[in-house]
């Protein structure tokens, strides 16, 4: 304990060297900082733009519909309430796919139509702050449509202006009817952007004549990593259901509905991780060579506390402490350097828009350019013990060697 | 000269009268004189039609009336006058043109490209099927297969014909197959892959006089894939070399 102690007052012994030490080592944990914060940032985005804001957490379909997509493969839209109980559901929303020709004076060209509740799917996937011209549907069924800049581009659409539709209803019958543009969205669905379009949900059902008809239940938790609690609440409250033919429902997380995606945010995952052990190991690299050095510098001063009767057991021990000390104050600095870095990247991001500024298209998911950090309690924990442990080791051999010093040499040493 | 081997239409109004140049040879035919058996309307006639198109498919089953007016080979004009919910839909062709007409929203859509393989008004016919000009002389090579009495080759009640497209022709079959009656009636046309296995089959039936000529009043299409499935064209009533306007088949006239 007295030895502990006594590397305390020795590292403060010489002020400005172990503050110098320190900030170089400060330097690397606050770069770690950031970088974890920043990854786990960008993975949160990846989430929020690749699951939540498309897939939801939890899907409910006809187990024939995704892949095929037959628009016969419905569900009812009364499954709707039967969920609305579920413990830590925070959004359900009811989606109708469907097809058609959409056109106005100018041409037509196919799109893809999605049936929704307006609210619901603000809720879900903040479609009314992805509006960027106009406005967002109306609650109640109104006659209206939002576009996507994909058709707008196409068909020269502007607000206001009436499109057409034309398609295959379920019935047989041909579906036709011409909507007010109300709004123009841009979000991170890129089959969306190019030829997407939004109607509320009950226009949809009267044009396909798929009445009180649904082809999937999308659905959040408040927990974003709580799929299987959800998945199993979900099944839980709409009990037992056929496997296949009419009637038919499937419930499942959002991995067994894209396993795509889940494999490629797990891609995206170790990727992180690697980067961050390369940031690590530089940051190790400069930490242990700190470390040597200190120790070095101080042979003469190891050789006098020999000569003073210090057992070689009590000069490693010593050493190991004082880098310990050393460890814990770069850590502190380190955490208020990152800290601020943190606040500055959740606050402000970083903004990777090359030139337009539109954000950018990978795999079919558009993100945004501005990335935020994710700052979160167990990255100051593990820097902090990875720090410290980088500071042991690497005073392991100094200390072993300054335990064998021989004091008279020792102190001739300059 | 002959078109739309590829397709049995333009059907709608064709098919029916296909058989003027071929009816009344002196046996035995040739190629030539089978396969005009099968052409479409001769150039430079008209036609008016009131047709009945009954669909089944595993979803629905459903009757819809229609009129039909032709012009030559390119230009066809057809309006729905029941059900309720489709009367008035007008689909006009011109040329590899299609437009439709929808009353309801009083506006007129030309179809895009990407959905000429799309289904007709919920039929098994493709909007291809109705506008697709596949001349036969450059698009396909023919051979006869069989026939009651035809010169070295087998004899069957029906005469038969195999018409292979040209590599680069623009024809979506690997093969067709065509039967006619011994009296040069078509009987049947069947579509194949490539790879050789069977499509679909345009059946004839209802062989009725028509201006003094044997012509079958019901078309009868039918997917391989899907036995209890099938689109079926009755002529309730079939006029040739009626008086048409050119105006008529045009966009201002859909209104």
């Amino acid at each position: 304990m007295l030895l502990v102690r006594l590397a305390w007052r020795n590292l403060w012994r010489h002020k400005r060297r172990t503050l110098i030490t320190a900030s170089a080592m400060a330097i690397g944990v606050a770069l770690c900082l950031w970088m974890m914060a920043l990854i786990d940032g960008m993975m949160l985005t990846m989430r929020e733009v690749m699951v939540e804001e498309r897939m939801g957490h939890v899907q409910v379909v006809h187990p024939d519909y995704p892949g095929k997509e037959v628009m016969y493969d419905t569900l009812d839209e009364a499954l709707l309430d039967e969920v609305s109980e579920v413990q830590g559901l925070a959004v359900a929303a009811p989606r109708l796919y469907g097809g058609a020709l959409v056109g106005n004076e100018e041409g037509s060209t196919g799109a893809r139509v999605m049936g929704v509740l307006p609210e619901r799917e603000a809720a879900l996937t903040g479609l009314d702050a992805d509006i960027r011209v106009g406005r967002m549907l109306s609650a109640e069924p109104a006659g209206e449509v939002l576009v996507g800049p994909g058709l707008v581009d196409e068909l020269g659409l502007e607000v206001g202006e009436r499109l057409t539709f034309m398609t295959q209803s379920a019935d047989g019958s041909i579906g036709n009817d011409a909507y007010e543009i109300v709004g123009v969205f841009r979000s991170g669905n890129a089959p969306m952007e190019q030829a997407g379009v939004y109607l509320h949900l009950a226009e949809l059902q009267e044009l396909l004549v798929l009445p009180g008809q649904i082809h999937e239940l999308t659905i959040t938790g408040s927990d974003p990593y709580g799929e299987l609690a959800l998945e199993a609440g979900v099944q839980a409250a709409i009990g037992e259901r056929p496997t296949e033919g009419d009637g038919a429902v499937l419930v499942q997380t959002w991995q067994e509905a894209s396993p795509d995606t889940a494999k490629m945010l797990a891609m995206s995952q170790s990727s992180g991780i690697f980067m961050l052990g390369i940031v690590f190991a530089v940051a190790a690299v400069g930490v242990l060579n700190t470390m040597l050095m200190s120790v070095f510098e101080r042979t003469r001063e190891l050789g006098i506390a020999k000569a003073v009767g210090l057992k070689p057991g009590g000069v490693v021990l010593m050493v190991l402490a004082e880098s310990f000390w050393l460890g814990l104050v770069s850590a502190a600095l380190g955490a208020v350097l990152g800290g601020a870095l943190d606040l500055y990247m959740a606050r402000y991001g970083i903004d990777f828009s090359a030139s337009d500024g539109e954000g950018f298209d990978s795999m079919g998911v558009m993100f945004d350019p501005v990335f935020y950090g994710d700052p979160q309690p167990y990255q100051f924990v593990l820097t902090t013990v990875c720090v410290l442990l980088v500071a042991l080791l690497s005073s392991l051999w100094p200390a072993w060697r300054a335990a064998r010093l021989e004091p008279v040499q020792a102190m001739r040493d300059q | 000269m002959s078109r739309a081997l590829s397709v049995p239409v333009r059907v709608l109004l064709a098919a029916a009268i296909a058989l003027w140049s071929g009816a009344g040879l002196a046996a035995p035919p040739t190629l030539e004189e089978l396969l005009s058996a099968t052409d479409e309307v001769a150039r430079g006639t008209s036609s008016k039609a009131v047709i009945e198109m009954h669909v089944k498919t595993r979803r629905y089953e459903r009757t819809m009336a229609m009129e039909a007016w032709s012009k030559g080979e390119e230009k066809s004009l057809i309006r729905v006058t029941a059900p309720a919910k489709d009367a008035g839909i007008v689909t006009l062709m011109v040329d590899d043109n299609i437009w439709n007409y929808l009353p309801k929203v009083d506006r007129t859509m030309k179809l895009p490209a990407a959905m000429m393989s799309g289904a007709w008004m919920g039929s098994h016919f493709t909007n291809d099927d109705l506008v697709r000009a596949s001349t036969y002389e450059e698009d396909f090579t023919s051979r006869l297969i069989s026939g009651p009495d035809l010169q070295g080759l087998p004899v069957t009640e029906h005469y038969v014909i195999e018409s292979v497209p040209r590599p680069d022709a623009p024809v979506v079959w690997g093969k067709v197959r065509i039967t006619l009656s011994g009296a040069k009636i078509p009987v049947s046309i069947e579509y194949f892959e490539e790879d050789g296995s069977l499509v679909r089959t345009m059946a004839f039936s209802e062989v009725q006089e028509v201006a003094g000529r044997p012509t079958p009043m019901v078309m009868t299409l039918q997917p391989a894939d899907a036995p209890e499935e099938f689109t079926k064209i009755t002529y309730k009533s079939l006029e040739l070399d009626v008086q048409l306007d050119d105006s008529m088949f045009s966009l201002q006239s859909l209104k």
